[in-house]
């Protein structure tokens, strides 16, 4: 039982991480329609200067307490990149998908080589400060304070988003764009600052998940792409747009990741490509995307 | 009749055709100058630098191995170059990256036809190493690998290369562990676990530790094999895999960067309590194998190079000495690999020089001296086989926090083992071999 315990620990810590770069990812499209592969690289940017964050904090004296709460300050701090980047895809709006793909992967490409440029080539850790927190733990199954305490941030981060959206009025501005871009614009909606605001929002999503993970593992080059693909295994499964679908998506795509490494270790992609491929035959507009008429 | 102008494509296709033909013969006819050199080639050869191309990974998870072979290479160099050089000749080292296997060999291609570089030495990656042998021996220029590999899984597929000239087996640090676990824990483990990376390295590792384990005929049951791609740095689910199998001993020959952050998830996860832990190539990361994760007792190799050897050379620890000075950083074993790739060819020139009674050497020269030769490098003594593979000394031990870094380091005494006793013979079969050879455990 405490076996199944620490498996199921493992993969919702994944799922909480993979839920915040997919609800960024989601977000923007939902809004802008733009399919966003940099998602990827705001998660790598945001592990990378979480390090160097938590670096110069901890030389000014910051407890290691602080760890988590500087962890997603960096990642807030980095918010500023999203209206620079959203300015420049402003230039492919209103043209076909494909060059958003392309514009955005070479934001990828371009990413890899500023971080490799600002923090060369061999991958960085932190060592592990983040046990600071402790294990809990009850008979053999055990886990770091810390994973449960990003697993509750993801949901609260969840929670917030859910409320902001469905309850607030910035939020009802923001979903009749995603609706209907041209009568929001008609109603006097400012749709470039909704656009530039979400586009951000969707990037400080991205940089705090990889604030928020590197403590328990470590920024590479690599780790852009590796995660980009995984998200958009998740958007394909919850449905294009869906922040529901991004909940329900990166727990299914952790739960069984993790079931797979530890009953099938040869079938961890397989089973979730299997899955996705299942969604994409009998429900292509994903669990909770809409069918487009 | 002459015949008119042709189209200009067809031109342009005979042209290159024609290049390509240029190319090819103007490549196989410096092949040809360098192993009949011997008349003119002194004259024209003793002028000039000699020139070493470098092919080294600079980005990606190999980065770090990548550049530890580049310092020691420059360092020899420096050396070398402060006295007389190689030969009397200066020494130039062009260095180029290696990624992909195709990339890697456009850039070896670059060096030999462009560069005109004396002897390429490098790569890291297996999987670039497999696929770079056979351009090699086309292109007849004396290449020495500094790790990798020309076997696809244990098979050979150059088995008597002319110009390749090869590092130990892949599989040397996987013996070496194997039976350092039987020598020091048999009796005392019957679960078996398996971390390993996803590739033939860590595929034919996991199975040679099996086999040797049948070959001395040890109980033990396989309760999980993970097999996590290269790179993967959320190892939490497999953190928690093992310690669903409840092993008694987990053998890793995880290498890379995943390496430490793997260490520290199974550190939190409470799996490194009370579980042997067999590591044969974690001397890749060693200063990253931070105290605080990383327990004592666990069986960690350093494969031919360990920093802290009180038995390294003079050379050896004056290199250690610049390494920290410059880099502010320990040196691992693809210095050692680098090291031995250059002193091996400058010695080989030496002594084809000498044969030839103060000639300079032709390629064919420097390869016959090379075969056969003893050479101590940084981490110990070191040979080259008939078969053109290396021989070298290798280090593995138990971990120890007992030391002045914040890293783990190795208990004493520690054990060392001379590759000729951890790899098949020329020719044999790996798996065939494992079951007759006489081990010195």
């Amino acid at each position: 039982m405490s076996a199944f315990a620490n498996i199921l620990a493992g993969g919702v810590f994944h799922a909480a991480v993979l839920f915040l770069v997919a609800a960024g990812l989601q977000l923007v499209f939902g809004v802008q329609k733009i399919v966003n592969l940099a998602c990827g690289s705001f998660y790598a940017l945001g592990a990378y200067f979480g390090i160097t964050f938590i670096g110069y904090a901890a030389q000014f004296g910051m407890s290691p307490w602080l760890i988590l709460p500087g962890l997603i300050v960096s990642g807030v701090l980095l918010g500023f990149i999203g209206p620079p980047i959203e300015r420049l895809l402003r230039t492919i709006y209103s043209r076909d998908e494909s060059f958003q793909l392309l514009l955005t992967f070479a934001l990828v490409l371009m990413f890899q080589d500023v971080f490799k440029f600002i923090w060369g080539a061999n991958p960085r850790s932190l060592d592990s400060a983040y046990l600071v927190y402790g294990t809990i733990g009850a008979g053999d199954f055990s886990m770091p304070v810390y994973n449960l305490l990003v697993i509750l941030a993801a949901i609260a981060i969840a929670c917030g988003l859910g409320a902001f959206l469905q309850r607030t009025n910035y939020g009802r501005i923001l979903r009749a764009t995603a609706e209907n871009r041209v009568m929001a614009e008609a109603l006097g909606v400012d749709v470039r600052r909704i656009y530039s605001a979400v586009f951000t929002a969707g990037a400080v999503l991205g940089t705090t998940a990889g604030a928020l993970v590197v403590p328990t593992s470590a920024a590479s080059l690599d780790m852009a792409i590796e995660f980009v693909v995984e998200a958009f295994a998740v958007v394909v499964i919850g449905g294009l747009g869906s922040m529901r679908g991004a909940l329900i998506g990166a727990t299914i795509v952790g739960l069984i990741r993790a079931l797979s490494i530890v009953f099938f270790p040869e079938f961890e992609v397989i089973a979730i490509y299997v899955i996705v491929i299942g969604v994409l035959i009998f429900r292509p507009a994903g669990l909770f995307g809409r069918t487009l008429a | 009749m002459i015949t008119t102008v042709p189209r200009w494509v067809s031109y342009r296709e005979d042209f290159m055709a024609i290049s390509r033909r240029k190319l090819l013969a103007s490549a196989a006819a410096a092949g040809a100058i360098s192993t009949s050199a011997g008349i003119f080639a002194p004259a024209i050869a003793q002028s000039k630098p000699l020139r070493i191309g470098i092919l080294a990974p600079r980005s990606g998870i190999a980065a770090a191995p990548g550049e530890n072979g580049i310092r020691a290479t420059q360092w020899a160099v420096e050396k070398y170059n402060a006295k007389d050089g190689i030969g009397g000749r200066k020494v130039e080292l062009v260095i180029e990256d290696e990624s992909t296997p195709k990339d890697t060999i456009e850039r070896f291609s670059k060096l030999v036809q462009q560069e005109k570089v004396d002897c390429v030495q490098g790569i890291v990656s297996s999987g670039v190493g497999l696929a770079l042998g056979p351009v090699v021996e086309e292109a007849r220029a004396l290449t020495v690998y500094w790790d990798g590999t020309t076997q696809n899984g244990v098979d050979e597929t150059i088995p008597d290369p002319k110009y390749l000239f090869r590092s130990t087996d892949n599989e040397c640090e996987a013996m070496m562990a194997s039976l350092l676990t039987i020598k020091h824990w048999k009796g005392k483990f019957a679960k078996v676990a398996g971390i390993n990376p996803d590739y033939s390295y860590g595929r034919n590792n996991m199975a040679a530790f099996i086999a040797v384990l049948k070959r001395f005929n040890v109980e033990h049951e396989v309760v999980t094999e993970q097999w996590p791609k290269v790179g993967t740095m959320d190892l939490t689910s497999y953190a928690a895999a093992l310690k669903a199998a409840k092993p008694d001993l987990i053998f890793s020959s995880l290498l890379f960067a995943d390496l430490p952050v793997f260490m520290k998830q199974a550190h939190a996860a409470g799996l490194t309590e009370g579980t042997k832990l067999v590591f044969p190539a974690a001397g890749w990361q060693h200063t990253l194998m931070k105290k605080e994760f990383t327990p004592e007792g666990m069986l960690f190799g350093h494969n031919t190079l360990y920093f802290a050897n009180p038995n390294n050379s003079a050379t050896a620890k004056e290199f250690v000495a610049w390494y920290g000075d410059k880099f502010k950083d320990y040196p691992e074993w693809e210095a050692d690999r680098a090291y031995f790739a250059v002193e091996s060819y400058k010695q080989a020139i030496e002594k084809a020089m000498k044969a030839k009674g103060g000639g300079w050497p032709s390629q064919d020269d420097v390869i016959q001296a090379m075969i056969g030769l003893e050479v101590e490098s940084l981490g110990g003594k070191g040979n080259w086989r008939k078969d053109k593979v290396a021989n070298q000394t290798f280090v593995q031990g138990f971990t120890t926090h007992k030391n002045n870094y914040d890293f783990v380091t190795l208990a004493e005494p520690f054990d060392t083992m001379y590759s000729a006793d951890l790899q098949k013979p020329p020719g044999a079969n790996f798996w065939e071999w494992i079951k007759t050879a006489q081990f010195k455990v």
